[in-house]
């Protein structure tokens, strides 16, 4: 996760900046109330290891900002036995309202990457 | 929806068992109730995302539930309840839509390959259904379907043991279902604030509640006569429709001495108005009523005769419609259905009046854009490519547009053809050479030679500041344009409009139309109109909507 800030706003009196894990935080609980979403994945080995040691709160949330526009990726575990196609549009739908409400700033892509499927009972 | 299989089946009291036919008769009914009460469930969401298609996404799963079994000769009811969560899975449409078919599917799982259901199944049932549902998600949220799901399966552990008649069974189930979904904004605080039951909640109790109609044989595809929650009421649409006879909007609050009977309550109403609904809470019920002027007080002294009326209020519903009337109207236009093989045309247009004006011409397919909003040659192309014709006809109706028309006719493989009308009454006079049967080479010579016989009038304000053709601008100020050339700057738009005219030598023609746009009211609009007739007594002015942005009036002069 990179430490740049994302300007968001300058008033008169000074700038309010929001740092990508403040985002990645909201975006992480918003997808853990997310009806279907049983659990996060790392985005890869390296960061598994490195937030496994740090037990970085917004584990398998990744937030980019190239000063223009704000993506959020999300790998994510699914419950097996749900409509994959539709716990990912609603995580989707749920992750951007939240962080749009919290900040107010637009989001432009929320993507979902399915990384594995939980299987609790077998039909 | 009114169907043999909706039949009441209530003599069959009391049932212990059923099978999987019987399952299939209650899918459908449970759909069927919950989609004639779709929208209260609607109206209901804000959680978490402010979408509100909750019902809608519940009735389309349970719609697809029922799809797959609807033709089904299944008897097995575990096999059948197999079906039916493998249809709902298929057809999971949104968060409440993939609960749903969770809800189903530890339903299914609990029942495997049983015969007939009995109440203690039902238990079992419902409560791996609620299992199911709650290993979905990390964080269950509380105050949501996942909590009905959970007190109607605690209802039911409750009482199977104790009757064995599943109508029994399913009243209860119900009614814990009713509780647990008035319940949810106790434990949710969003409800709570937004003064709403749960939608998703509510979707689940109409489908449990269109079961047990059904068993009982009441009616499932109409909802009124019923009493809804206070909350529930939505007096949506009240300013879209007056009809004759709506002239006051009253809603009356008052608490009846003794207890309601409904039928003579609306029979009642019904002489004094419509739009009738009743809602209730705490004692307390809600009348809403439209009635015409005579009427005016009668709903208070009918309300009055049977209860103490706490609170009234009345709404002049005509002087309302008015007050709407002044702003535009964005109804999208109607265009004229195409056979094939005839010449459709296809005009871009600035604005709704403007379009609706078009497809009253008989366009069919409108466009948007115009003066600093040209529609992309995609959004052209894909206006027509569905048309069952190959026979096109584009109208830009701007000079900028011309280039995208042009272009769409490149990548379209349909034989498309470009008039290029630079102007919205260019465009206008075209299509009233339109012949949808004639020869296409010919028609599009005809409108082409059509275009020059209108002259054009634009009343815009200046962007900047700006000399051109000997008229000093300032940034703001209004000016007029004849055919496209700036031909003076005005203090303000009437008198704009009579100096373009006066340039375009108007009294030597027959039609004047003013197209006002979106930032001009329809009084400001009619008065300036009457204005111009008593300049130009000789021509007919007409006055049309045109809602396009930037421009306050584009004039047609032919």
């Amino acid at each position: 996760m990179s430490d740049e800030n994302l300007q968001n706003e300058n008033i008169p009196l000074g700038s309010i900046k929001v740092s990508p894990n403040a985002i990645s935080n909201i975006a992480y609980h918003a997808t853990l109330e997310s009806y279907g979403v049983v659990g996060f994945t790392s985005k890869n080995l390296v960061n598994g290891l490195a937030q496994a040691i740090v037990k970085d709160p917004t584990y398998g949330v990744d937030v980019h900002y190239d000063g223009k526009d704000i993506d959020i990726d999300l790998y994510i575990i699914i419950e097996y036995g749900t409509r994959i196609k539709s716990v990912a549009h609603s995580v989707s739908n749920t992750v951007r309202y939240h962080v749009e409400k919290s900040l107010g700033i637009p989001i432009n892509e929320v993507n979902i990457h399915v990384r594995g499927l939980r299987i609790s009972n077998l039909d | 929806m009114s169907d043999s299989m909706l039949a009441p089946i209530s003599e069959i009291n009391p049932i212990k068992s059923i099978n999987g036919r019987m399952l299939q008769k209650l899918i459908k009914a449970g759909l069927t109730w919950l989609r004639t009460n779709q929208q209260i469930v609607n109206t209901l969401n804000v959680f978490p995302v402010p979408d509100g298609d909750t019902g809608t996404n519940m009735v389309l799963t349970m719609q697809a539930a029922y799809d797959e079994i609807k033709d089904s000769k299944e008897t097995n009811f575990g096999k059948m309840a197999h079906l039916v969560a493998h249809g709902a899975l298929m057809g999971a449409r949104g968060n409440s839509g993939v609960i749903l078919s969770q809800l189903w599917r530890g339903f299914a799982r609990a029942l495997d390959n049983l015969p007939v259901l009995e109440n203690k199944d039902l238990a079992r049932a419902l409560a791996e259904a609620r299992d199911t549902a709650y290993k979905g998600v990390v964080r269950p949220v509380e105050g949501t379907i996942l909590t009905v799901a959970k007190d109607i399966a605690a209802e039911a552990e409750l009482i199977s043991p104790v009757t064995e008649d599943f109508i029994d069974l399913l009243e209860r189930v119900v009614q814990a279902a009713d509780r647990s979904v008035q319940n949810t904004p106790a434990l949710l605080p969003i409800l709570k604030e937004a003064g709403v039951v749960d939608s998703g909640g509510k979707g689940l109790y109409f489908i449990l509640d269109g079961m047990l109609r059904y068993i009982k044989g009441q009616a499932l595809d109409i909802s009124i006569g019923t009493v809804q929650p206070l909350s529930e009421m939505v007096f949506l649409n009240t300013l879209e429709t007056v009809e004759p006879g709506q002239d006051y909007e009253v809603i009356v609050d008052f608490r009846p001495h003794n207890s309601l009977d409904l039928p003579v309550f609306y029979g009642t109403l019904e002489q004094m108005g419509t739009s009738i609904q009743v809602g209730e809470g705490d004692g307390i019920y809600r009348l809403h009523i439209h009635v015409p002027t005579p009427n005016l007080y009668s709903p208070i002294d009918y309300t009055r005769s049977i209860g103490t009326v706490t609170k009234v209020a009345i709404e002049n519903l005509v002087d309302q419609m008015e007050n709407k009337n002044q702003a535009c109207d964005e109804t999208q236009p109607i265009v004229s259905p195409i056979e094939p093989g005839q010449i459709a045309v296809v005009a871009v247009c600035p604005g709704a009046g403007i379009a609706r004006v078009f497809a009253s011409l008989g366009v069919s397919a409108v466009v948007d854009g115009g003066q600093s909003m040209n529609p992309s040659t995609q959004m052209i192309t894909r206006a027509f490519e569905n048309l069952p014709t190959d026979k096109i006809i584009i109208l830009p109706n701007n000079k900028n547009i011309i280039l995208a028309a042009n272009a769409a006719r490149e990548v379209s493989v349909k034989d498309v053809a470009v008039v290029p009308s630079k102007s919205v009454p260019q465009g206008l006079a075209a299509m009233m050479r339109l012949i949808p049967d004639g020869d296409f080479k010919g028609v599009v010579q005809e409108m082409e030679l059509a275009l020059d016989e209108v002259q054009t009038g634009e009343i815009t304000f200046a962007t900047r500041k700006v000399e051109i053709d000997g008229v000093q601008v300032e940034e703001g100020q209004i000016i007029a344009l004849l055919n496209g050339k700036l031909i003076c700057s005005c203090p303000n738009v009437e008198e704009a409009l009579l100096s373009l005219l006066s340039k375009a030598h108007a009294e030597q023609y027959e039609l004047i139309t003013l197209f006002y746009g979106a930032d001009i009211l329809k009084t400001e609009a009619a008065s300036i109109a009457e204005n111009i007739q008593a300049h130009f007594q000789d021509q007919v002015v007409e006055v049309q909507e045109g809602c396009q942005p930037h421009y306050h009036f584009i004039v047609a002069i032919e």
